[in-house]
């Protein structure tokens, strides 16, 4: 039997980035009703950016500021010119079109960076601290703690500001709230700051604790959509024990013989059982 | 959660069949002449460099011809569709590896186990549709993934893997097309024959009975279709041709590799099938031919590649937004804008 | 498109800085060929050769390094006046790519040898037209068990399950009897992975030890979890065998649990790269080898410092000057030196084929024993090398040759003794 404690806690980091990438998604797709595929695409243009600043001689916190900046720029750009040309399509489109973006931002990272061997460095790296017997990086702690602030600020946010109550009034019914004068566009708008700087603080930390490869961190949208199917994309409560259940089952997975080695197939497995969990009784799709 | 008032551009509305009573027997009796001439012609034209191009673009036709199947007919969104190509590949190399088959019947194999996973896939949707049923299909070409990156592709070796402990043995390729060019023509016969298996289904009862689940489930009950059955077919069907696909993909290199069936493919898939326009004949051809003659046309004049996922994704966002029926559909209303020029407003030739 | 001009600046810079030892003593002239300094000006003869440039890794130096000893043979004469014409092609990584650019090369172009291939889907995606068309590759770099499991593919480097041996072997020999258990990573790419490992685990047991494999998934790699499934198996001896960006988050995983003191850390040659001390830091000063397929680039002998002036000539200031650069020097040299002795006007396919498989002894100070072709059925005629520690910010070679003690290299020694190779 393996010691499993050294694996639930370097879990708990990786989940924490999951975590983060997924409330972004749960509250796009409730204030908005679009999907965000291009979720990890900006995390990895975020943590390029940040590289990049840094190479170049920047000071590392401008560097981040700049990264989480870009990612939501970009977010809110796509939210308000692009994604409201797409409002009267399919909810299926609408999440379509956002891989157009993550496609797009593909390609332009390999183009400008390449898929050359890098590793985002924080000064968060070298500071470390014993926990029940596993060295923790200052990183991991720092990444957990962000994930449950921003679940946290987000949960209050909803549920205390008036931007917050107009988002839920959104998510219950859009046109109803539409006509009850609630203005679209501009939370929208909000929703895609939000979760544009989401994913540009989980990109930063995933090129840290991971890797900074556009191909990695783009298709890192995978294990958070599944957090957010496990949370139905609406209840974030739920997303965050669905991406903490996902990261930290990948890691405990690691060690167990046999298994391990399909242990990324973890996020597939979870998604796939919320989904058929939840349509287990068997109902026409009424259209 | 989905509410279907809201969809107002349904493109199923915008696509009503192109054929005219009276042109039809002239139209495919030029259609005829016309693919025999590519068939005979082109692999004679072409040099060696784009004739493994363009078979590769015949087996990504096939491809993505059971992309726009699912997603014309039934209106689903299927993005596991090169994952299956994958599973094809796979069972077609194990079974010309393991038993020494024709090609044909490694290539029916690979076919029959992949409609098998497409049913799988396909499973799911007869209790959601829409984003769901994206998301899920997703997940299962990651699933597929992981799978075949774990096993990789038999390579003649003994075992239930078939891996090789020695020099790896290529596919063997069908008797009649050992060469390139035969083999060309041989991938463009069962890309006419894919097309005509669905072309059956179209103008017969299931398209038909999927005409009707598109438009309402509801609907489709009270006249009385099979809702389980047409949509299960559908996707077997659909993954019938993906493992086909797969297999001429297979026999095209001799072999595959196992970092070569990424989910994002299945993206791409999706997306040039899209591009290409998934509402026409067409549709298909163009987007085999965006997703591997044109990265090898920039690879020739010494372009970098990411320009092509750059250009992919500009071309979906645009499909999306302004041309529901892609490059098809535009190529359609520019040859009608044309006629209408020449030939008086009626449109057609008389 | 700037931030790609400054990395390119940045990183010529930082290597000039590194190589300013290894120019100093390059100062002469390169030779190449006839060494004539007359430019070959007569009907080109086509070689081509596939490297991947775009995809996962810029995996072409190669390549780049057979184009600046083409370069260097052109202007020294040619083959006996005529020039060769060199087509690097970029395969992305993709197989179906690279069987296209293998038909565009043999059959379009007419290339009578391809030289200097480095790719990890070639092998396996040309094997067939390879064979099929009787055209010898003499790679620069063969990584998957395709690439040294053929007629027609005769790498000049080592390839990563020799490297990973070697390395492994090196540990035991600086500590012994300390070496008992040993765990070697590597990533889950068919043919590559396991096989790559298999080599060291099983020279090991049969020292009496236990190794252990592990591979791991390199599209989502999590190096902790790695590094922690590693310790798991209480080794004395870690083998990092992944491309160099993967290894990188795995040594600073290694290094956030303070591991470097706890046990020996080690990697085969695709670490090899002299940036490498650099991207680990200083954490693992005097604290990581890595094997060498091929002698160091500072051992200022002779055909080293030719290689060294060739790349200064004829390259470019960015091209990598790393084993894989030597490897593809290497292949390009046997294959002019051995078009030289042909008759000018008889070069064909055919022709060339014949002579390079009877290509039986080619030596040189970058090669620790000879190297040869042969027309054995396969070919993994480099499996001898020294390894390299991590010093200083550098990486200083640790003296002597080790011949890596395979089982899978069996038949290899026993077609060399038909040819006199070794006895």
């Amino acid at each position: 039997m393996p010691d499993f404690t050294p694996f639930f806690v370097s879990g708990l980091a990786t989940a924490a980035t999951y975590v983060l990438s997924a409330v972004g998604i749960v509250v796009l797709y409730r204030a908005s009703g679009v999907v965000n595929f291009s979720q990890g695409a900006l995390g990895a243009l975020a943590a390029f950016v940040s590289w990049s600043i840094v190479e170049n001689g920047g000071p590392a916190p401008l560097a981040w500021c700049a990264g989480i900046l870009v990612s939501t720029v970009l977010a809110f750009l796509y939210g308000r010119v692009l994604a409201p040309r797409l409002a009267f399509s399919d909810p299926v489109m609408r999440a379509v079109a956002t891989l157009s973006v993550a496609l797009i931002l593909l390609g332009f990272m390999g183009y400008v960076w390449g898929e050359l061997p890098r590793r985002l460095r924080l000064p968060t790296d070298t500071i470390s601290f014993e926990l029940i017997g596993v060295r923790i990086t200052a990183t991991r702690a720092v990444a957990f703690a962000l994930a449950v602030l921003a679940t946290v600020a987000v949960m209050v946010f909803l549920a205390r500001s008036r931007l917050g109550l107009q988002m839920r009034a959104l998510a219950n019914n859009r046109d109803l709230s539409a006509l009850l004068g609630v203005r679209v566009l501009r939370a929208d708008g909000y929703a895609w700051i939000i979760s544009g700087s989401l994913a540009g603080v989980s990109g930063i930390l995933l090129a840290d604790l991971q890797r900074l490869s556009g191909q990695t961190l783009t298709f890192a949208v995978i294990p958070a959509i599944s957090a957010a199917v496990i949370g139905r994309f609406s209840s974030l409560p739920a997303t965050v024990a669905g991406g903490v259940a996902i990261g930290v089952c990948e890691a405990l997975l690691t060690p167990v013989p046999v298994v391990g080695p399909f242990r990324t197939a973890v996020p597939f497995i979870f998604a796939v059982a919320a989904l058929l969990w939840m349509q287990r009784r068997f109902t026409f799709v009424y259209r | 959660m989905f509410t279907g008032e809201r969809d107002v551009t349904d493109q199923t509305l915008a696509y009503s069949p192109l054929v005219d009573a009276k042109r039809v027997r002239l139209k495919r009796v030029a259609a005829v002449v016309v693919a025999l001439a590519i068939v005979v012609v082109l692999p004679e034209i072409l040099s060696n460099y784009w004739l493994r191009t363009f078979i590769s673009v015949t087996a990504l036709a096939i491809g993505s011809l059971s992309v726009s199947l699912l997603f014309a007919q039934l209106g689903m969104v299927s993005l596991a569709q090169y994952g299956l190509l994958g599973v094809g590949g796979w069972f077609a190399l194990r079974i010309s590896h393991g038993l020494g088959v024709p090609f044909e019947l490694a290539l029916l194999t690979g076919g029959v186990v992949a409609a098998a996973f497409g049913l799988v896939v396909g499973l799911p949707a007869l209790r959601m549709r829409g984003l769901y049923l994206a998301i899920i299909t997703l997940m299962m070409a990651g699933a597929i993934q992981v799978l075949i990156s774990a096993f990789g592709f038999p390579d003649g070796g003994a075992g239930i893997l078939g891996k090789s402990t020695g020099a790896r043995i290529m596919m063997a390729r069908p008797q009649l097309a050992a060469t390139d060019e035969a083999y060309f023509r041989y991938a463009m016969v069962v890309l006419a024959l894919c097309y005509g298996v669905v072309f059956l289904h179209m103008r017969g009862r299931p398209g038909r009975a999927w005409a009707m689940i598109r438009r309402s489930e509801v609907c489709a009950l009270a006249g009385g279709v099979h809702i389980v059955a047409y949509k299960v077919w559908a996707f077997t069907l659909s993954g019938f041709l993906a493992g086909i696909a797969g297999g001429l993909l297979a026999g095209g290199v001799g072999q595959l590799d196992g970092s070569a069936f990424p989910a994002s493919q299945s993206i791409m898939l999706f997306a040039l099938t899209i591009v290409g326009g998934a509402y026409s004949w067409m549709g298909p051809i163009i987007a085999g031919l965006m997703l591997r003659a044109f990265p090898a046309l920039l690879n020739d004049l010494g372009v970098d590649g990411n320009i092509a996922t750059i250009v992919f994704g500009a071309g979906l966002l645009h499909a999306l937004i302004t041309a529901p029926q892609g490059i098809a559909g535009q190529l359609q209303e520019a040859a009608v804008a044309l006629r209408k020029r020449f030939f008086g407003s009626s449109g057609a030739i008389r | 498109m700037r931030w790609k001009t400054a990395l390119c600046t940045l990183a010529a810079m930082s290597f000039a800085a590194i190589m300013s030892g290894g120019q100093a003593q390059a100062a002469e002239n390169a030779k190449c060929g006839l060494s004539n300094g007359k430019a070959a000006a007569g009907d080109p003869i086509i070689i081509g050769g596939i490297v991947s440039v775009t995809g996962p890794d810029n995996f072409s130096s190669s390549g780049l390094a057979a184009a600046a000893y083409f370069k260097c043979l052109n202007a020294n004469g040619g083959i006996n006046g005529r020039p060769v014409k060199y087509l690097m092609q970029d395969d992305a990584w993709n197989p179906e790519q690279s069987s296209q650019l293998a038909a565009k090369l043999i059959r379009d172009q007419g290339a009578v040898a391809l030289v200097g291939n480095m790719s990890f889907v070639d092998c396996g995606a040309n094997q067939g037209i390879y064979e099929k068309e009787d055209i010898m590759v003499i790679a620069g770099v063969g990584v998957p068990r395709d690439c040294f499991f053929q007629k027609n593919y005769a790498p000049t480097n080592a390839g990563p399950r020799v490297s990973n041996t070697k390395a492994i072997m090196d540990l035991a020999a600086t500590y012994p009897g300390k070496i008992k258990r040993i765990v070697c990573i590597a990533p889950n790419i068919p043919n590559v992975g396991e096989w790559s490992c298999t080599g060291a685990v099983s020279w090991i047991k049969k020292q009496g030890g236990d190794g252990k494999i592990i591979t791991f998934d390199p599209g989502s790699l999590d190096a902790t979890s790695l590094v922690l499934e590693a310790m798991a198996f209480k080794p004395d001896a870690v083998s990092v065998g992944t491309p160099k960006g993967m290894a990188v988050p795995i040594f600073a995983a290694a290094e956030e649990q303070g591991l470097a003191d706890k046990l020996h850390w080690t990697g085969p040659a695709s670490l090899y790269n002299l940036d490498f001390p650099r991207a680990i830091g200083k954490y693992w000063d005097g604290k990581v080898t890595v094997d060498m397929e091929l002698k160091a680039a500072d051992a200022n002998t002779p055909d080293m410092n030719n290689w060294l002036a060739v790349m200064d000539q004829y390259g470019q200031k960015s091209d990598p000057r790393d084993t894989f650069s030597q490897a593809g020097y290497l292949a390009a040299r046997v294959t002019a030196e051995t078009l030289l002795k042909m008759d000018p006007a008889k070069i064909d396919r055919k022709s060339v084929t014949a002579a390079l498989r009877s290509v039986k002894r080619f030596e040189s100070d970058i090669l620790c024993a000879p190297w040869y072709v042969g027309d054995g059925p396969r070919h993994n005629a480099n499996h001898t090398g020294p390894v390299a520690q991590v010093k200083d910010g550098k990486l200083l070679p640790k003296g002597q040759c080790i011949d890596a003690q395979d089982p899978e290299l069996d038949d290899v020694r026993a077609y060399e003794k038909t040819i006199g190779i070794s006895n």
